[in-house]
């Protein structure tokens, strides 16, 4: 313990002494470890925000359409899934009863967003509605803050009710309830029947609560009918979902009509799938973080090298005094060694603190999502020992060597 | 223990030769003598005489080229690099004609370095070397960088450093060379009083008038023993070189 301290407070007198020169020396070190901090800060951030804002299914759903998950096909391959048959409503009532299938939510939506207005206000054309069953709720993983949801009786009666996201009931009744308040989708009338509870933004960028969700019947009304239709189903419980995806499947394709060996003509996600390209991007981002963060380590390491060089030949009269006065070479070594490990842990830890800064000033001031991950920390801090002691080796050994009689004749 | 017969320093024929661009240069060529416990002995010559080089092997700073060094007992040849460390911690005290003290350290802090090296308690550290730096009169110039000390005063912080450790031998390298006269004497004074207290002291310098006021004298001349006795006399003595001249 003794011991310990003493090569502390020696590696502090040297920082002590030259503290200028000691700082530009981190430099790299304080880049790299910042770097690692402040992008894995940003990442793991979106990794976060992207899992929670893109999970528009709810738990143990998948859903069948014949477009592919966003982000999975080019802009080549459109004309190859346009050109696929709609999934029709029958298709869709005829995936009831699989054994490992617990609901079926089929949903008709318009191919663009719309307008929702009551007499003296509307919203922009940016609410996404929909044509849907009662299981869409679940399927959703939409939740009610007020009033209630589609009923079969909705369904069966052709009555014409919606249900509001908070974002459109907030625009057009601001301050009340809109329960039993009548809007207007395409000129047609709608009575306010319930409100969904909020749900945030996709990285802030799109809300995701400007919707209205109307019966279906009531839906096509005002809408006409859009042979096309999504289907979503909800597993008995979510380790089901293998199963069911296979019973949906091959359901799917005899009701479609498909032989044997014909390709699938509709897709199917889920969660993991939305979210599985932008994972994929933030890993690359991660894997260039690393690279420039590996390359600032290094430099920062040479830089560490260098400056235990100059020190011990700045100081080999005094290596030589401490080793006549009784100085092993391994406690030269050590005393080298640490001084280098204390340098770059010093650095380490200046760039976690600047890249942890970085991180909660992108997201006080920009609201980007950032969240600093502690293991981000921890690797930094001891990739900078690491790269410390990894390159404070040669100097301290180099010192460790010196001659006693010849070091204490240098001036 | 050590047997009490048995001298301090025992060299045979202990020869240092250094091999410079093809030649040898003879630094000392086979000196042999004994020093007891508690003798005070000058190792006088002129300038390149081998008197540093002798003192770095009597401090265990440096290995012979052939020739035994026995110290305390112990074969000084066979001992490895840690082994002479340890050695060189525990019974050598050095001082050093250029002091050699760590500028950025404090008085107290340079006095405790082989305290360190010993792996003594910072707290038992600090008492020792505060012992030491009052024992040679600097009680109140402790906390003092050597820069800001007198010449005087610093050969006395490296006369504590050199006595923290409570070694068996004193080894001074030209320990006034640096100083005026009068410091340079009062510096003389402070090794006879050592030495009244029981310190073994080798003193090396190249002023016959220093060496005359030692007990003992060894004269070195071209690596080789020249005369060996009281201080005095041995202080006297010409080389054959210097009468022929
Ligand atoms: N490291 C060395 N390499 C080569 N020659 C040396 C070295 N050290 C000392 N010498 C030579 O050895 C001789 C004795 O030197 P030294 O012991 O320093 O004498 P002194 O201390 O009596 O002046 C001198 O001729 C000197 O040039
Ligand atoms: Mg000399």
């Amino acid at each position: 313990m003794t011991r310990f301290l003493d090569n502390v407070a020696m590696a502090l007198g040297t920082l002590r002494a030259n503290p200028l020169r000691s700082l530009l020396t981190l430099l790299g070190i304080v880049i790299g470890a910042g770097t690692v901090v402040a992008m894995m800060s940003l990442t793991e951030g979106l990794r976060l925000k992207v899992t929670t804002d893109f999970a528009m299914l709810g738990p143990g759903t998948f859903q069948v359409q014949k477009w592919p998950a966003p982000g999975t096909f080019g802009h080549r391959d459109w004309r190859k899934y346009e050109q696929r048959r709609p999934i029709t409503r029958e298709q869709g009532e005829g995936l009831r009863g699989l054994p490992h299938v617990r609901l079926v939510s089929i949903e008709e939506y318009p191919n663009r967003p719309e307008i929702v207005a009551t007499r003296e206000k509307a919203t922009r054309r940016n609410v996404e509605v929909g044509g849907v069953l009662p299981d869409y709720l679940e399927a959703n993983g939409v939740a009610i803050a007020d009033g209630r949801f589609i009923t079969d009786g909705d369904v069966a009666l052709g009555r014409r009710v919606v249900v509001l996201g908070p974002d459109v009931a907030d625009l057009l009744f601001p301050g009340r309830s809109p329960l039993g308040e009548e809007v207007r989708l395409r000129g047609v009338p709608f009575e306010v029947i319930g409100v969904g509870q909020r749900q945030g933004s996709i990285l802030g960028l799109r809300s995701k609560d400007a919707w209205a969700m109307m019966p279906w019947p009531a839906y096509e009304v005002a809408f006409g009918r859009n042979a096309n239709n999504n289907v979503a189903l909800v597993a008995n419980t979510p380790e089901d979902m293998p199963k069911a995806i296979d019973e949906v499947v091959t359901r799917l394709r005899r009701l479609r009509g498909l032989s044997p060996g014909d390709e699938n003509d509709f897709d199917y996600y889920t969660n993991e799938s939305a979210t599985e390209t932008l994972d994929q991007l933030i890993s690359m981002i991660g894997a260039a973080t690393f690279g420039v963060c590996a390359l600032a380590l290094l430099v920062g390491g040479i830089g560490i090298m260098n400056i235990m060089l100059v020190s011990v030949t700045e100081r080999t009269r005094e290596i030589g005094v401490r080793k006549a006065l009784g100085a092993r070479r391994g406690r030269i070594l050590a005393q080298f060694l640490f001084e280098a490990v204390t340098l770059s842990a010093l650095g380490g830890l200046l760039g976690v603190l600047l890249g942890a800064g970085v991180a909660v000033g992108l997201r006080e001031v920009m609201s980007v999502p950032t969240s600093i991950p502690a293991w981000a920390v921890l690797l930094s801090l001891f990739t900078a020992c690491g790269a410390g002691l990894l390159f404070g080796i040669y100097p301290a050994a180099r010192a460790s060597r010196l001659d006693p009689v010849e070091a204490m004749r240098t001036e | 223990m050590t047997d009490t017969h048995e001298p301090l320093i025992s060299i045979d024929r202990l020869a240092r030769h250094y091999f410079v661009g093809g030649e040898t240069v003879r630094a000392l060529d086979g000196v042999s003598f004994d020093i007891r416990h508690g003798e005070w002995v000058a190792i006088v010559g002129q300038s390149g005489s081998g008197k540093s080089t002798l003192m770095n092997l009597l401090g265990c700073l440096d290995t012979a080229t052939s020739g035994t060094y026995r110290l305390n007992g112990a074969d000084v040849e066979t001992l490895s690099d840690d082994q002479l460390a340890d050695l060189r911690n525990k019974e050598i005290g050095f001082v050093f004609q250029t002091f050699q003290l760590l500028p950025r350290a404090s008085a107290l802090a340079n006095v405790e370095l082989p305290l360190i090296y010993r792996g003594v308690s910072r707290k038992e550290r600090r008492a020792t070397a505060e012992q030491a730096l009052r024992s040679v009169g600097l009680a109140n110039r402790m906390h003092h960088r050597p820069n800001e000390l007198s010449g005087g005063q610093r050969q006395r912080v490296a006369i504590a450093r050199a006595l923290v450790g409570e070694p068996s031998l004193l080894l001074a390298d030209e320990p006034t060379g640096n100083l005026d006269s009068q410091t340079g004497e009062e510096i003389v004074r402070l090794f006879g009083e050592l030495n009244a207290r029981g310190h073994t002291i080798i003193l090396v310098t190249h002023e016959p008038r220093l060496a005359a006021r030692c007990p003992r004298a060894i004269k070195l001349m071209d690596g080789r023993v020249l005369g060996d006795g009281p201080g005095a006399e041995v202080a006297a003595l010409q080389g054959p070189r210097a009468v022929g001249t």
